[in-house]
């Protein structure tokens, strides 16, 4: 039977770990060969210019820098994916990291693989945080062309 | 569908009202109006409202009635189809319970609460896919859901033209 494409967005937030790891237990445990998912995992990097922003004159001379800095990163982060997967016993699975806005990213992303459901973590902005700076989880929950499953990570309980 | 019940009988005999002196009480009118939620349910409604109790207005001078006994009630029954089953399709090998909760008040508070208090690990909902205007203006279930549920909520949105090219 052909499975059906599952895009996991993360970015660096235990958010979006918590998403992934949550997706996989509910999803692709405990015998990950059933599922009816093929799984793809992408990390959307932001480029040197968009990390840079408008700093000014010599801002040109950081951005080397700041590149390398930024592909360390997204290693880093693409290694934790790998090790959450390996660690629920999800050995096929799709790790990808595409530079750009991760609103962008994670819609194209769904439509390269004609996923039919997008994942992303929450970030738990209250109303006026998310005005401002922007949900990537409310975009695509909009934009997105397939279903989209929004995971939180729960407050801690006091 | 609606059904209007025959105002009851004031004198044996069917004798007709001309001339007759007027009620002591003023006639009242016990109404049941079905309604879905299409619009000819509520075109029903509003014509039942605007044409059945108007004789009773000026039968009784537009004083309210002395008492609650002798005012006309208008019911409002609104039937939900059991879900039941439309859960059976999913597979031989697949063992669900099912539940129906029919509840009263705002959609998308009520789906929260209910979440909250089942307690749900997955809560999902369909999408209208209103543009962002009407979305803005009518309010949307699932937005709403997506921004107050504590446990991960998945949108499921119908196949659009655009599909997989």
């Amino acid at each position: 039977m052909e499975k059906s494409v599952m895009v996991v967005g993360i970015d660096e937030s235990e958010h979006s770990f918590y998403a992934l790891h949550w997706t996989l237990q509910h999803f692709f445990s405990p015998s990950p060969e059933y599922s009816p998912f093929k799984l793809v995992i992408v990390h959307s990097k932001p480029s040197a210019a968009m990390a840079v922003g408008i700093i000014g004159p010599g801002s040109a001379d950081v951005i080397p820098y700041v590149e390398s800095d930024l592909k360390k990163m997204a290693s880093r982060v693409l290694e934790k994916a790998k090790e959450i997967c390996t660690a629920k016993l999800v050995h096929d699975v799709k790790l990808e990291v595409v530079e750009g806005d991760p609103r962008n990213v994670l819609c194209e992303t769904v439509e390269r693989h004609h996923a039919s459901v997008l994942v992303v973590g929450s970030h738990g902005y209250g109303a006026i945080k998310r005005a401002v700076l922007g949900s990537v989880s409310d975009y695509c929950a909009h934009h997105a062309h397939c279903s989209v499953m929004i995971v939180k990570k729960p407050k801690a309980k006091n | 569908m609606d059904a209007a019940r025959h105002p009851p009988e004031t004198s044996g005999g069917g004798a007709s009202a001309e001339g007759a002196e007027p009620a002591a009480e003023p006639e009242k009118l016990n109404v049941l109006v079905g309604i879905d939620e299409s619009d000819g349910s509520f075109y029903a409604l509003r014509w039942a409202l605007d044409h059945l109790f108007t004789n009773l207005a000026t039968a009784s001078g537009a004083e309210p009635p002395p008492n609650q006994l002798h005012s006309s009630l208008i019911t409002l029954v609104n039937v939900q189809p059991l879900f039941q089953p439309f859960i059976y399709p999913a597979g031989p090998s697949i063992y669900i319970k099912a539940e129906t909760l029919i509840l009263q008040g705002d959609p998308k508070e009520k789906i929260c609460e209910a979440a909250e208090q089942l307690p749900a690990d997955l809560v999902v909902v369909g999408s209208r896919g209103l543009g962002t205007i009407k979305r803005a203006l009518l309010g949307s279930v699932s937005n709403y859901c997506a921004h107050h549920i504590h446990c991960p909520v998945l949108i499921v949105k119908p196949p659009t033209k655009l599909g997989h090219e």
